[in-house]
């Protein structure tokens, strides 16, 4: 910091970041509704029973709006983390490590929920 | 600058509502609520491991959850998917400068869309 | 008719690198009477070591924000009535966000660097609508602009309460009114400590003596800056 102007170049949150935000954040929503009204309404007596889920998982549609939605909540979620976190100060070196260790969550959770989905439309 | 301002004990301050207006309570509900979130995801994702390991545990894992408890913490969900998601309508919508001047107002009718939202909810879990 | 109340300053003191405390004085006042008249008289009568901004006492000025029972007030304009009852507490603290130099009295060099650099005008044409951003070149006489840089946003503001390094609703704010997003300003605004910062609480708004709407420019900014990317992205000058 010299005359109040950061001079090291951080890759905190500019305008890229902050959209994809919010058009997550927008995605999620769409998706949410989508779900609630199928998982809800159109299926008969909601998703309770394991037959019941691998049945419903059957549509073809099913999976790729699930993959989708899993692919938004946690780009979402962890970016919205990450805004968080900026509150905190990390000093650049502490920011990497967030940057590398959400980066790693973030895939980490979407391949293995992406996995179980497969896992689950094998079984019908 | 002559000095930080900043001591380690402000970096928590956001959380502090006190002689605040209304877009803070904004502010600090929708921080709470997506943390809230973020910590769900994680333990929804954690806990539909289940299916994978076939369909007695899935099953048992669903007769875990109508216990009274896990409803409430369904509903605290269910709440907070509602506040978050409608203020962040009004976040949205906003940051592109759209009713920027009537932001307050927004907020108090997405509001009230989430608490209607939130004891529809509540009134049909507990009455199955 | 004038009314007498007894109320308590309770003032905020630092001196150096002394501990911080906070002083107490009785006052007899009108309820009428401005907040800094209550300083004033405490720091003629009662304590001369007494450090506190001020200059102008109509809000032209902007020097006297203070952080008055928890909420930041240009105190020139605040009545006593307003923040306190008969027999009431009156807390006064320096803004927040800001180095203390000394008691009430803070740094704001930083800030007023940063309004020059984001091309605010302080002084413009009478034609020049604040609100609108337009400007009638006819006309030759000169008002202020709404922004009196009292600095009372970035006190109000939780972002710049977590970050030093946010500009601020005000810096944001001038950008905004001066409409000339050159490259060196779009550095500065449109960065992860310009616009993007804000978390929407509109505090700055809440606390602006003044109507520049801070909360409402900023988002106006962010309009701007997403045109222009979209119109730069799209190869349109």
């Amino acid at each position: 910091m010299r005359d109040g102007f950061d001079v090291t170049p951080r890759s905190g949150e500019g305008a890229g970041l902050w959209f994809l935000k919010i058009l997550t954040g927008f995605l999620v929503i769409i998706v949410l509704i989508i779900h609630l009204i199928v998982n809800h309404l159109i299926v008969e007596g909601g998703l309770l029973t394991y037959a019941d889920v691998v049945r419903y998982y059957q549509n073809p549609i099913i999976p790729i709006m699930e993959i989708a939605f899993l692919i938004f909540v946690v780009t979402h979620a962890l970016m919205g983390l990450r805004s968080v976190l900026l509150d905190l100060h990390p000093s650049n070196k502490v920011l990497k490590l967030i940057n590398y260790g959400l980066v790693v969550l973030g895939v980490g959770s979407i391949a293995y929920g992406t996995w179980l989905i497969l896992v689950i439309v094998g079984r019908g | 600058m002559a000095e930080h301002p900043q001591k380690p004990a402000n970096l928590i301050k956001w959380f502090d509502p006190r002689n605040k207006s209304l877009g803070s309570w904004a502010f600090i509900l929708n921080r709470i609520t997506g943390l809230g979130l973020t910590l769900y995801l994680f333990l929804h994702l954690i806990m539909l491991g289940q299916l994978a390991r076939g369909p007695e545990a899935y099953d048992g894992f669903i007769a875990l959850v109508k216990n009274p408890i896990f409803l409430v913490g369904e509903l605290l969900v269910i709440a907070a998917a509602f506040i978050h998601g409608l203020n962040g309508i009004r976040i949205g919508i906003t940051s592109f400068g759209i009713a920027g001047g009537k932001q307050k107002q927004l907020f108090i009718g997405l509001m009230t869309v989430a608490v209607i939202a939130i004891v529809y909810f509540a009134i049909r879990m507990f009455t199955h | 008719m004038t009314q007498t109340w007894h109320v308590t300053y309770e003032i905020f003191r630092k001196k150096g690198d002394q501990s911080t405390h906070y002083d107490r004085f009785e006052m007899k006042v009108d309820p009428d009477e401005y907040v800094l008249d209550g300083i004033e008289r405490i720091w003629a009568f009662h304590d001369r070591s007494l450090v506190f901004s001020h200059a102008c006492h109509h809000s032209t000025c902007g020097a006297c924000g203070m952080v008055v029972n928890g909420v930041e007030k240009l105190t020139c304009i605040t009545p006593i009535r307003s923040v306190t009852k008969d027999g009431g507490v009156i807390r006064v603290q320096p803004m927040r966000n800001f180095p203390v130099i000394s008691d009430l009295s803070v740094d704001m060099t930083v800030f007023y660097q940063r309004m020059e650099s984001v091309g605010h005008q302080p002084v413009v044409s009478v034609g020049f609508e604040d609100s609108k951003g337009k400007l009638d070149s006819e006309d030759d006489l000169l008002r202020l602009s709404d922004c009196i840089e009292c600095g009372l946003c970035i006190s109000a503001c939780p972002i710049a309460l977590t970050t030093p390094a946010y500009l601020g609703p005000a810096v944001l704010a001038g950008a905004q009114q001066s409409g000339d997003l050159n490259p060196c300003v779009l550095e500065l605004v449109d960065s992860e400590n310009g616009a993007w910062r804000c978390h929407s609480a509109y505090e700055c708004t809440e606390v602006c003596p003044s109507h520049v709407d801070p909360a409402w420019r900023i988002m106006d900014l962010r309009k701007k800056l997403v045109a222009r990317r979209i119109k730069k992205f799209f190869g349109v000058k």
